[in-house]
């Protein structure tokens, strides 16, 4: 008996809880689960012994380029 | 005419031993001394090089323990720089791969403290710090990583990431407002731009974003799950369907993201 009136129960709550989800006007943007941020990017790679004003710095180069792909930003996720 | 010949000859041998001259490789002199300091000195710069050496293998092959041993005993050496900052920098990426963020975030901070213009380590410090939780600190490294470098895209986007997990949307907005200047095909920038604006109530402008990114990337489930919210809320209930249903088929491999989709999408369907 009590099984079925939790069950009941539950039913009821789920049941409101995606009315409310449907209803607009009640629906919170700014706390949205959906509205995530990007992920940060990676970590830059290693340097080498003769450091990041080496003539050939991946990593430091990465830091300073003005374009997402050659700085190494997220792609679409 | 010989005279001419002769001149002439004269003139191709005097260009030819200048070339010789100019690619003539002078060796540096071996340093040589009996001195033992400076044997001492030359030692260890010979044992600081060949670490940097094993240390860098050994993180291309992603052996974290070994990178940190050699990066240690390097930085234990306090060498001049750029070693110095270098090791420490190095250091912090094996720390980073065996989960110790805190000592890499330390390690960051003291290769900045010696090289204050290293931008590599601004770039990995906030994306550590934003692992630690530390915004405080990720955020003041953002500012000076973006005054160094204006134009940078990294910094642009670190800085407007880790504004929008401290919920600040206006410099998440000035943020990635300016790096869509230099790349206003980057779909990642529109949708961050589309957040932003949607946490400052312009759900035109957020609209607009998030419609952009889709056109540069017609297949990006989290921009079509971000329009459908807004979409909902502004009552455009079909349309709003419509886009969780299309961010639902698109998400391959992120389930959790196509289950809140699919119950956005259901949701309306219920009412």
């Amino acid at each position: 008996m009590h099984r079925a009136l939790l069950a009941g129960l539950l039913t009821a709550a789920l049941l409101g809880a995606r009315v409310a989800m449907a209803n607009a006007s009640a629906f919170d943007l700014t706390g949205a689960s959906a509205l995530v941020p990007s992920s940060m990017p990676d970590l830059l790679e290693p340097i080498t012994y003769t450091g990041r004003t080496g003539w050939d710095c991946v990593a430091e180069r990465a830091a300073a380029d003005n374009g997402w792909r050659g700085a190494g930003l997220p792609d679409r996720r | 005419m010989l005279r001419r010949i002769a001149s002439a000859l004269i003139a191709i041998f005097a260009v030819a031993s200048t070339l010789a001259r100019a690619q003539t490789y002078t060796p540096s002199p071996v340093p040589r001394t009996t001195n033992v300091p400076e044997l001492h000195a030359q030692a260890v710069s010979r044992q600081i090089r060949e670490r940097f050496t094993i240390g860098l293998g050994a993180e291309a092959r992603g052996d974290w323990p070994q990178a940190i041993a050699e990066f240690e005993r390097i930085v234990a050496f306090a060498p001049p720089e750029p070693q110095g900052s270098t090791a420490r920098y190095d250091l912090s990426i094996a720390y980073a791969n065996v989960g110790r963020n805190d000592d890499a975030a330390a390690q960051l901070r003291a290769a900045i403290a010696l090289d204050p213009g290293f931008l590599a380590a601004m770039a990995n410090l906030i994306a550590i710090d934003a692992r630690r939780g530390d915004l405080t600190e990720a955020r003041a490294v953002a500012a000076r990583f973006t005054a160094l470098a204006p134009e940078s895209a990294r910094a642009l986007y670190s800085q407007g990431i880790v504004a929008l997990q401290a919920g600040d949307a206006s410099a998440a907005q000035a943020a990635f407002s300016h790096l869509i200047v230099r790349n206003p095909s980057y779909a990642v920038a529109h949708y961050d731009l589309g957040l932003a604006e949607v946490r400052l109530g312009s759900l035109a402008d957020a609209e607009r974003e998030f419609g952009t990114a889709l056109s540069l990337a017609p297949t990006y489930a989290r921009a079509r799950l971000a329009l459908g919210t807004v979409l909902l809320h502004e009552g455009r209930r079909a349309e709003a369907r419509a886009a969780f249903d299309r961010a639902a088929s698109d998400a391959n491999g992120d389930s959790t993201l196509r289950n809140v989709a699919l119950a956005m999408r259901d949701a309306i369907a219920a009412r």
